[in-house]
Order: structure tokens, then C-alpha cells, then sequence
């Protein structure tokens, strides 16, 4: 039987809502002592990234954000039956459960900015151009020029990156302040300032996006995009690249997990 | 059901524009028909080849910027790069790749440019 | 200053896919039939230099013919 994975969500109880993700399928929690496995059947091989698909499985992530923590699975990840999933579950069990209790209570949101990269950089030449010229003129041979050339440009960029970076520390202070954890992308192209996730404390969220607010008017000639609450896509930390364990750590990890399997199992009685 | 994830801006169209340049880190997937799969491994290893020639260019701009070539050095410095800049015009003419096509975008890495 | 929130499906769809293709926990293994269309290279250079005919046997991937269902 396919599985199509979902995420991993810090609960072993069955999921009470009606929720159907890929296929129509109805989706269910696979638990392994105290975490589950968000998952539902599937029968035909996915031929790609579709858009249907993409938007089915973020919903499902996003209706299980309601009432659980979950460590959402990259889209397309299918495991080949039950007890391969479980496992798998076993294997990744010590880095879900650190996930799970690090992003417990937390969402992501996206900052992006754009500023005018072209404006920036004239401003830039005009600047520097009243500073002077650094290489002397008299240059005639054609290496000489092309150093030249190259060196002016590479002061431009220069300027740019530490204008960049003054820009992005003003905006990043401000957010930070109600952030636990952050990423931030800058410069991923000349337009775009900054690609940021924050991980913000669920009580929080108000106060951060206040604090987008106030950036927001306080600079108003660049371009922002605000977004989330998102799972918390950004702020999963493996540390463990594949599911195979060593002898010694398997046998460890199945004793912890059976000592849990027998509570659980006890309680349910 | 649809995904509700919001996202809010009131220039969607810049942004998409600048994200989707912004994913193209490497050739998102290497077409397997036979026809195109030099051109995708060409562009491959071109991006690769190119970052180390900016990797020189810009060591060369360090030194220049500490003044620590002499104007043999930086003579000799510039015949080679001008050397290097025109061979990589030349591969992207045999392989019809664009500028655009070869920028890595190293992320995190990208600092140590 | 008001300003106009878009809840623009493109802008939306793009921040939705570099989430769910590239972040988010991300299993490998023999049990794993099936990945997302991402760039090969993070698969390992030992898929790239593979034949046409190892690359079927990944499933799900878009540029290669209808899949087959494993034996």
C-alpha cells in the first residue's frame, strides 16, 4: 500500500476531522509512540508537479496546522507500506520529537522586499564619481583598461552589497524582536533585498506584524510582500541525512521506542 | 479544499518576476532526451566554470584594491582575464546559453564571492 | 497609506512551491518511491551521469514517459 506522507505531528491520537488530501483520499495518523505520521492512500503514480496536487497537499498541511505541531514532508513523498513508514518513523524518531518540541507553538512568515537595484547603483556612481577616481589615467593598453573598467565596477557592487546590508540590518532588527529563529536571504537578486522567514511565537504574531506595518510606512520606496502563517517549512532541522541508523544506535532507539510503545499501550487499556 | 496561506504585496507581478529568477540556482532538472541533454549538462558545467572565473576576477579586484600589483602584474592580470572572459562568450555561443542561464546562485555561500 | 492586498494566485502559488518542493522535511531512502521534481544534482552527481534507462526507475519524474507500477 502507497503512502503518501504529509507530515509528522506531535500526536499519536487518530485525527478527528474529516480532511481528504490527495486523490480524494481520506487522510489519517499512522502514530509511533507519542508522534504520528500524517498519511493517506494513494494508488496512481504522481506524474509531476501539478498545481492541484501542490495546492491539495498544502491545505491538508495547512488544516493539521489547526490543532497539532507538524513538521511538514516535502510534497511527493511516498513510502512503500506501513512498516517501512514505521522505520522510517523509528529512525528520524529523536530529530521529529526535537523538531516537534522547537517548533511547538510557532509559525513561519515571509518578508520579501524589493528595492530599485538601478537607482541604487546611479546613486552609487554619482557618489563615487565626486570621490574621485582611484586609477590613474593614463592608461593605454587594452589590459589596463579592462582592469580599470572591471575595478570600477567591482567598487559599484561593492557599495551596493554594504548599502544592501545597512538596509536589510535596519528592517531585521525590527523584526527580530518578536522572532525566535530567522533566515534571511539577501540579494538573491539585485531587486530583491531580502527573502526573509521568521519563526514567531504564536501570541506573537500580532506585534510582528505590526512591526511589518511600521517598516512597511516608515520606507516607502521600496516594494514588500508579506506572508503566512506557514507551517514551519523553513525551520526543520535534520540531522540525520538518510534513514539508516548504525547497529548500535538502532538497538538504542528501539529500546527507548518500545519502553514508550508499552506505556502508550498501557494507557490505552 | 484549497490552500489558504496567505500572502499579501501590492506588486505581485515584481515579485514573481524577481522569484523566479531568484530559484534559478542550477538547471532545475536535466532533460534526459537525447537531444538536450548536452545542452543541459553544458549549461551545467559552464555555471561552474563561471563562477570560478568570477572567483579570479574578483580576487584580481582585491589585489588591485589593496595595491599589491605592480603595472606589470596588473598588465598581465588583465590579458588574462580579458582571455578568459572571451572564451566563456564563446562556449555560450556554441551552446546557445545566456548570461542568465549560467548564474549560480550560491545562497548562503555566495558571501565567500 | 492603504495598499492593496493581493492574494495573488501566482505570487501565492510560486511561495507555496518553494515550500513544499525544496524545505520541510525531506526523507531518503529505498522506501521513498517517489520525489518531487527537484534539481537532480541534490539527488547525487551519480544520477546525472546515469543512463536513460536508471532514471526510469525514478518515479514520478515528468520528462520521462508513462510510469509503470513496480513490479
Amino acid at each position: 500500500m502507497k503512502l503518501y506522507l504529509y507530515g509528522i505531528i506531535n500526536s499519536s491520537d487518530q485525527i478527528k476531522e474529516s480532511i481528504y488530501g490527495l486523490e480524494g483520499s481520506g487522510v489519517y495518523n499512522i502514530p509511533l509512540c507519542d508522534i504520528g505520521a500524517v498519511v493517506s492512500e494513494i494508488s496512481q503514480p504522481i506524474r509531476g508537479v501539478t498545481k492541484g496536487a501542490v495546492l491539495e497537499h498544502e491545505a491538508v498541511v495547512e488544516k493539521l496546522m489547526e490543532n497539532f505541531t507538524i513538521l511538514p514532508v516535502r510534497f511527493q513523498t511516498i513510502i512503500d507500506g506501513r512498516d517501512n513508514l514505521l522505520s522510517m518513523m523509528q529512525s528520524y524518531y529523536k530529530d521529529f520529537k526535537d523538531n516537534l518540541e522547537r517548533l511547538h507553538n510557532k509559525l513561519e512568515f515571509g518578508i520579501k522586499v524589493i528595492w530599485p537595484a538601478d537607482k541604487v547603483k546611479e546613486n552609487i556612481i554619482k557618489a563615487l564619481k565626486k570621490g574621485g577616481q582611484r586609477m590613474p589615467e593614463s592608461d593605454s593598453s587594452v589590459s589596463k583598461r579592462f582592469i580599470k573598467e572591471k575595478f570600477e565596477k567591482y567598487e559599484i557592487d561593492k557599495e551596493f552589497e554594504a548599502k544592501a546590508d545597512r538596509f536589510i540590518k535596519v528592517m531585521d532588527i525590527f523584526f527580530s524582536k518578536f522572532a525566535a529563529e530567522k533566515k534571511l536571504g539577501k540579494l538573491k537578486t539585485e531587486n530583491l533585498l531580502l527573502d526573509a522567514v521568521y519563526l514567531v511565537e504564536k501570541d506573537r504574531q500580532n506585534d510582528f506584524r505590526e512591526a511589518f506595518e511600521h517598516i512597511k510606512n516608515a520606507h516607502t520606496g521600496l516594494k514588500y510582500l508579506f506572508s503566512g502563517p506557514w507551517p514551519p517549512y523553513n525551520f526543520v532541522v535534520l540531522s540525520k541525512k538518510s534513514g539508516l541508523l548504525r547497529d548500535s544506535e538502532q538497538a538504542d532507539l528501539f529500546d527507548k521506542v518500545t519502553q514508550c510503545q508499552t506505556l502508550v499501550g498501557a494507557d490505552s487499556i | 479544499m484549497i490552500a489558504s496561506g496567505i500572502v499579501e504585496t501590492d506588486s505581485p507581478e515584481e515579485f514573481i518576476e524577481e522569484i523566479e529568477k531568484s530559484q534559478d540556482v542550477l538547471p532545475r532538472k536535466i532533460d534526459a532526451n537525447p537531444k538536450n541533454v548536452e545542452k543541459g549538462l553544458a549549461k551545467l558545467v559552464l555555471t561552474l566554470i563561471e563562477l570560478i572565473r568570477k572567483l579570479l576576477e574578483k580576487q584580481a579586484m582585491r589585489r588591485v584594491e589593496a595595491g599589491s600589483l605592480s603595472e606589470d602584474e596588473i598588465e598581465r592580470v588583465g590579458e588574462t582575464l580579458i582571455k578568459l572572459e572571451n572564451k566563456m562568450n564563446e562556449l555560450k555561443q556554441i551552446f546557445g546559453l545566456k548570461d542568465e542561464e549560467l548564474n549560480l546562485n550560491l545562497g548562503p555561500l555566495g558571501e565567500l564571492m | 497609506m492603504d495598499s492593496v492586498i493581493t492574494k495573488s494566485k501566482d505570487v501565492t502559488l510560486l511561495e507555496i512551491l518553494d515550500r513544499v518542493l525544496d524545505k520541510g522535511v525531506v526523507v531518503s531512502g529505498d522506501m521513498v518511491i517517489s520525489v518531487a521534481d527537484v534539481d537532480l544534482i541534490y539527488l547525487g552527481l551519480k544520477v546525472l551521469l546515469s543512463s536513460v534507462e536508471t532514471m526510469e526507475k525514478l518515479r514520478g519524474s515528468p520528462f520521462i514517459g508513462p510510469t509503470q507500477e513496480p513490479t
